[in-house]
């Protein structure tokens, strides 16, 4: 390996590791030393603990929010994409319903939960579709734009070959539109999992979302953290699997 | 002798008002090679366009082939090397070479022989067949799409300045071996360039064209000047003198 790169690398990975490695050791020695109560930061250490006591419990709350969230994502990011679809070969269908889905998207998905609560009872459902709605509308708009960004050299080249519309769709609208897809995959990655705890907050015994509030009223804060901490894993996941995806798809 | 392509009376716009060619009359030979100046913005690029059916006329006739341009594409008798390579950035070199066998392939009644390979040779590519087109340089580009077009072995090849992108040398060499593929397959090809050097050289016809609107200013028949199969020097006082009346005819033209 040679020199630069060696450097680039020890930033890329040492410099962060340093970062977070310090924010972890004043947490630990500093917060207390201030007098920081532990029923309101627990030391990492003390958070660590609770995996090692309670590893079922957070465990059996992980699938929950895991599952909603991942379905949420498939499901909310393909209607996205299938509806971007039919909007980009419908001038009509897009004028006549893209100005009304941007009206939904001005109510916050907190207001409309209860909602979805409401109409899907207690189960995993709500969950899925709430996750769902959140990947949704940033997917639309990115899809539309993406599909919609062949040059018109581009489609002459696919007239010159008398391409169908289908082998223009395939072949040059939806590969110009991959990397907007996956720039809005990759937040959705995150804003999947909110969707999944904010449904758990309103109605669920199970899921990290439940394990949260649950936490709160009970003072359990080491609990509390420890689910946070499994949020972040889960989305952190979601974001690696999308990384990947889109290094293996868009090549160039 | 049938005509490659027939137009009379032609008028083309893009919006019903602003002509851009007006009666244009134009009969080619099928084998000819039609060299085709003209000043920027004459309407040459506009021209090839209604002949690939990309562009309908206002009024007047055109016969591609002795057919309707319609039917002549989805035929898929036409190549087409546009004015900038127009290569898909998310494919290899070699896959954009062979984009035209991933497209309606089922859909055609002649085979279209995977050629890839001598393409590659050929336009002096094959180093480079597995890089992606952000990766090259101008001049590759435009022999990628030159490749491209050469796939699908069209009766009637199109080409809007195919190699403005290129050095001199490597410019010359790619004229011999168009010249060498022109002879082997009777082609029909349409050439634009702003190279009188190389309209002459190539065409065994050239046509000049004026702006505004777009008309034939000259129309001369080069077969004379040159030898079997259109070959000619370019120092033979002949082919000198004739880059001398073109440029003539271009300045009055512009
Ligand atoms: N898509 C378009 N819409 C409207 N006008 C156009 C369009 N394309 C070209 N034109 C106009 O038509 C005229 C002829 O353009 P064209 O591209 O055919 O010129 P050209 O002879 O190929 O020029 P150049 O040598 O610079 O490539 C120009 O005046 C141009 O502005
Ligand atoms: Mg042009």
């Amino acid at each position: 390996m040679s020199e630069p790169r060696l450097t680039a690398l020890l930033q890329a990975i040492l410099y962060p590791l340093f970062g977070a490695a310090s924010l972890i050791l004043a947490w630990q020695f500093l917060l207390p030393a201030l007098g920081v109560p532990a029923y309101i930061v627990p030391t990492p250490t003390a958070i660590l603990a609770i995996f090692a006591k309670s590893g079922a419990l957070l465990l059996s709350n992980l699938w929950p929010t895991a599952i909603e969230a991942l379905a949420g994502f498939v499901i909310g990011n393909l209607a996205a994409v299938i509806l971007a679809i039919v909007f980009v070969h419908s001038r009509f269908l897009q004028a006549a319903y893209f100005p009304v889905v941007l009206f939904f998207n001005t109510i916050p998905v907190l207001a409309l939960a209860p909602i979805i609560i409401l109409i899907f009872g207690l189960g995993m459902t709500p969950k899925i579709v709430i996750a769902a709605v959140i990947c949704f509308f940033p997917t639309l708009v990115n899809m539309i734009r993406g599909l919609g960004s062949a040059s018109a050299n581009e489609h002459e080249l696919f007239r010159v070959l008398s391409a169908t519309p289908w082998e223009v769709l395939w072949r040059l609208r939806f590969p110009r539109a991959l990397p907007m897809l996956f720039s809005s995959l990759r937040i959705a990655s995150a804003t999947a999992v909110i969707g999944a705890i904010v449904g758990e907050w309103i109605g669920s015994d199970k899921g990290l979302g439940a394990l949260i509030i649950q936490a709160t009223f009970n003072y359990q804060s080491d609990r509390l953290y420890a689910a946070i901490v499994l949020s972040s894993v889960l989305s952190i996941s979601l974001f690696v699997i999308v990384v990947a995806l889109e290094r293996r798809f868009v090549r160039y | 002798m049938a005509r490659a392509v027939e137009a009379q009376a032609l008028d083309v716009g893009y919006a019903a008002g602003s002509t851009v060619i007006a009666g244009l009359d134009l009969a080619i030979e099928a084998g000819t090679f039609l060299s085709i100046l003209g000043p920027s913005g004459c309407g040459k690029s506009t021209f090839l366009r209604v002949v690939a059916d990309l562009l309908e006329p206002l009024r007047g006739t055109i016969k591609v082939l002795g057919d309707d341009p319609h039917e002549v594409r989805q035929r898929r008798d036409v190549g087409f090397v546009f004015q900038d390579s127009t290569l898909l950035p998310w494919r290899t070199v070699r896959d954009n070479i062979r984009l035209p066998l991933a497209i309606g392939q089922s859909r055609l009644t002649r085979r279209i022989d995977d050629r890839t390979d001598e393409l590659l040779d050929m336009m002096g590519i094959a180093p480079f067949a597995l890089r992606y087109p952000h990766q090259l340089s101008g001049g590759q580009r435009q022999r990628v799409a030159i490749a491209r077009a050469l796939l699908g072995e069209p009766k009637l090849l199109l080409m809007d300045e195919p190699f403005g992108a290129l050095d001199e040398i490597t410019r010359d060499r790619l004229n011999d071996e168009l010249l060498n593929l022109w002879r082997r397959s009777g082609a029909t090809i349409l050439f634009v360039t702003h190279s009188i050097a190389e309209a002459v050289y190539l065409g065994s016809r050239i046509i000049v064209l004026t702006a505004n609107p777009g008309r034939i200013r000259k129309d001369v028949d080069l077969r004379p000047l040159k030898g079997d199969g259109n070959r000619c020097s370019r120092e033979d006082p002949k082919i000198v003198a004739m880059m001398a009346e073109m440029r003539s005819a271009l300045e009055a033209a512009s």
